[in-house]
């Protein structure tokens, strides 16, 4: 069943992004703007590894950063143009903002980068007016998983909220017995460009709370139970899209019947 | 400028009369109906009805046919206080209260009018109701005094433990300190625009199924078990039309007993069949001529919670008027082509005109947007035909917000001081008049966010923001301007004015 799980799960997959699995990047640093203007959402968000002082194009994170605040990059070395920003292009990637470093704000020109004109793209869910495709069953126990960022139990918007849009769907067409959600938290300490960086336990509480108010008001009627988890672990889901960390910072919902 | 103290109806009302003079006797002339509608008056609402204001007609549609308000609860005095619903949610006012009706009112009634209740119809109980200027705040700015619960409670009545603190700077209006006021005694005192009772499927429309600003998804009303917009009240604290009911109920009108069933789906019928908006341009003629679509038939037969972006762009109802031809120009006067291209323009530069977004929780924060973002109006002004946000539109915009905000030196000024987390934008220590949405969620990072409203009869009903800081339309823009520090051109600034005094 797992296997069938699996499979599932790198279909949906195919929806996201195209990805590659180049140099993996994990930095620590403070991000700048790049105030390009191709229209709405076009700025470009850089970040320089202050040791090999690479400086990359981190923009096609879902979650962006905010320029008071150091950010912790997770991604890969692309082989898309500079074109667009100026800087090595990381795709996936992923920026968690860790609001207990401040950061000097700055903003560069767009010395002639066009930007990235925003199209509508990857992981992004249809209004309520859109009616959803029953999947087909025969529906049998299940797991899906949501993602965050580093420290935070907030939804990813055209991310987290994808994934569990489509989980939702499922589960009212299988209609469970019950979902059992468990959150995890990276609790394992590692050194990111000098920064000790190590989640508390408490997030992983905190992460499957959100997700289970979410679910019980998503799918009401269906039992929620939260559990948690201490210790770092891995995940193989190919919608954390090959980055560890990512992977590693995650609720599972498992549809039991 | 003095306004027109009747309305279009009354007087075409007025008109009839005068030429059946002739053969109907002058004792039998229906009297002009004014223009305030008191409680209990027992008028029948028309159908359609016309109020003129300084940009041109307000139209108002009441789908369904016509309504015998007579012992209809939302234009009864139900409450000790002698208000209705009707007295702070004024048909000729876009179902709001403009600060110039107020003073019509107080000069009218010598300030007896239920509208100046000492409760929340003065800057605060305790004051001497007779004088002016315990009113200023509803005369000068349109403000009602909202009463909130400290600790804070969510919209279905549960307490939450807040993660800030609230300490009283300023209190000009002495309604939180002394012996029964403040955050000491329970509650804490704001000071709030009434909101347009109108166009109500569009503010109760949910058109995705989560909160992108929160990141959850949306909240269900237990007893219809359908998800909740978000976007009734300034602060979010009731999702349901039934509890705002409850909520006002209990208020501003000062309801002794809860309100029935049956007044309730009276209320919520009423409140979901009324539609409004500018009719006529006082410089553009109708606003639904030439291929435009402006007035409540397109608000009233347009399906809501549309976003903009993947629809019906936000104005397009004015697209129309980008190009008129040679032969269409014609038909119009200089003044009324030039002022119609200009609302043309400003419909563009209300959707395409692009600045940085920064330091703005419900946009910058939590929600990863990033910090700054490039973006225009219709960023969160996005739902088709309203201009409302399709999310819940929960955004500290900074107007009650210290640094951004305008000093106000007549509202309270509290010192939020944040227990876990300090505020991404403003730090641990902060101040603002009104922490809107904080009173709800009980969380630091919400103070200052004001959910965004229906944009529709704007011109009916200054002055603007919750706080009524902008006192013209002139003001919502140059607000803007320099909180964005956007560089709107002295053009662009005319072209927006004009196109939301024909909304």
């Amino acid at each position: 069943m797992k296997s069938l799980a699996t499979l599932v799960a790198l279909v949906a997959s195919l929806a996201a992004p195209a990805q590659d699995t180049g140099e993996l990047v994990r930095i620590v640093t403070c991000p700048v703007y790049r105030d390009t203007d191709a229209g709405r959402k076009s700025g470009c968000w850089l970040a320089t590894d202050r040791e090999s002082g690479q400086r990359y194009d981190v923009s096609w994170s879902p979650y962006k950063p905010d320029w008071n605040y150091a950010i912790l990059v997770e991604g890969r070395v692309s082989e898309e143009p500079p074109t667009p920003c100026g800087d090595t292009v990381l795709r996936p990637v992923r920026t968690s903002r860790l609001y207990e470093i401040p950061c000097t704000r700055h903003m560069l020109p767009a010395e002639a980068y066009p930007g990235r004109k925003y199209k509508l793209q990857g992981r992004y869910i249809d209004p309520l007016s859109v009616p959803r495709k029953t999947p087909p069953g025969p529906y049998a126990q299940r797991t899906f998983t949501a993602y965050f960022e580093y420290g935070n139990d907030f939804l990813i918007y055209q991310y987290d909220d994808y994934l569990l849009d489509n989980a939702a769907t499922w589960i009212r067409a299988a209609k469970p017995g019950k979902l059992v959600v468990t959150g995890f938290a990276a609790t394992d300490p590692v050194e990111v460009s000098g920064v000790t960086l190590a989640e508390p336990v408490e997030l992983a509480r905190q992460r499957a709370e959100t997700i289970a108010e979410t679910l019980r008001r998503l799918v009401p009627g269906i039992p929620v139970e939260t559990r948690w988890q201490a210790g770092t672990t891995r995940s193989d889901d190919p919608d954390a899209d090959t980055i560890p960390g990512q992977a590693e910072r995650r609720v599972e919902i498992r549809a039991v019947f | 400028m003095a306004r027109h103290r009747f309305s279009v109806q009354s007087v075409f009302l007025l008109l009839a009369t005068v030429i059946g003079a002739a053969a109907v006797s002058i004792a039998a002339a229906r009297p002009p109906l004014p223009r305030w509608w008191s409680p209990g008056e027992g008028r029948v609402f028309p159908e359609q009805l016309d109020y003129q204001n300084d940009e041109g007609t307000l139209r108002l549609l009441l789908t369904g046919g016509k309504l015998d308000t007579k012992g209809h609860p939302f234009f009864e005095p139900i409450g000790r206080n002698g208000r209705a619903c009707v007295t702070c949610h004024q048909p000729a006012d876009a179902m709001s209260l403009s600060a110039q009706s107020a003073r019509e009112r107080w000069d009218a009634t010598g300030g007896k009018d239920p509208l100046f209740a000492a409760y929340d119809g003065s800057n605060c109980p305790s004051l001497p109701q007779g004088a002016r200027a315990s009113h200023s705040l509803l005369l000068d700015r349109g403000l009602i005094r909202i009463e909130r619960a400290w600790p804070v409670r969510e919209w279905n009545g549960k307490a939450v433990t807040p993660d800030f603190t609230i300490t009283v700077v300023r209190d000009p209006n002495g309604c939180n300190s002394g012996p029964d006021h403040g955050p000491e005694h329970g509650n804490i005192s704001v000071y709030r625009r009434p909101r347009p009772v109108a166009n109500m499927k569009y503010l109760l429309a949910a058109g995705f199924p989560f909160d992108p600003k929160q990141g959850y998804a949306l909240p269900i009303d237990p007893r219809t078990g359908k998800m909740m917009s978000g976007n009734i009240m300034a602060d979010n604290r009731t999702g349901t039309l039934r509890l705002q009911m409850e909520d006002a109920g209990s208020t501003h009108l000062q309801m002794l007993k809860r309100l029935g069933e049956a007044d309730i789906s009276r209320i919520e019928d009423f409140e979901k069949r009324i539609f409004t908006a500018q009719q006529v341009g006082k410089e553009a003629g109708a606003l639904d001529t030439l291929g435009a679509k402006g007035g409540p038939a397109h608000l009233r037969d347009s399906e809501p919670g549309a976003l903009g972006s993947i629809g019906e762009p936000v104005w397009s109802e004015f697209a129309k008027w980008e190009d008129i031809s040679p032969e269409d120009a014609k038909t119009l006067t200089p003044a009324q082509l030039a002022f119609r291209q200009s609302v043309a323009r400003g419909a563009k530069v209300f959707r395409d005109k692009t600045f940085l977004i920064s330091d703005t929780a419900g946009i910058n924060s939590r929600i990863g947007f990033g910090n700054p973002v490039r973006n225009s109006c219709v960023f969160c002004h996005n739902m088709s035909q309203m201009g409302n946000d399709v999310a819940p539109g929960q955004v500290d915009l900074g107007t009650t917000t210290m640094p951004f905000a305008d000093p106000m030196p007549d509202l309270p000024l509290f010192r939020i001081t944040c227990l876990k987390a300090p505020h991404p934008h403003y730090g641990r220590v902060f101040y603002t008049m009104d922490p809107g949405f904080a009173l709800t969620s009980g969380r630091c990072g919400d103070v200052g966010k004001i959910t965004l409203q229906s944009m529709r009869g704007l011109a009916a009903r200054a002055p603007y923001f919750s706080n009524g800081l902008a006192k013209d339309l002139r003001g919502v823009v140059d607000y803007y301007d320099r909180r964005y520090d956007i560089g709107y051109t002295e053009q662009e600034k005319r072209d927006l004015v004009n196109l939301m005094s024909v909304l």
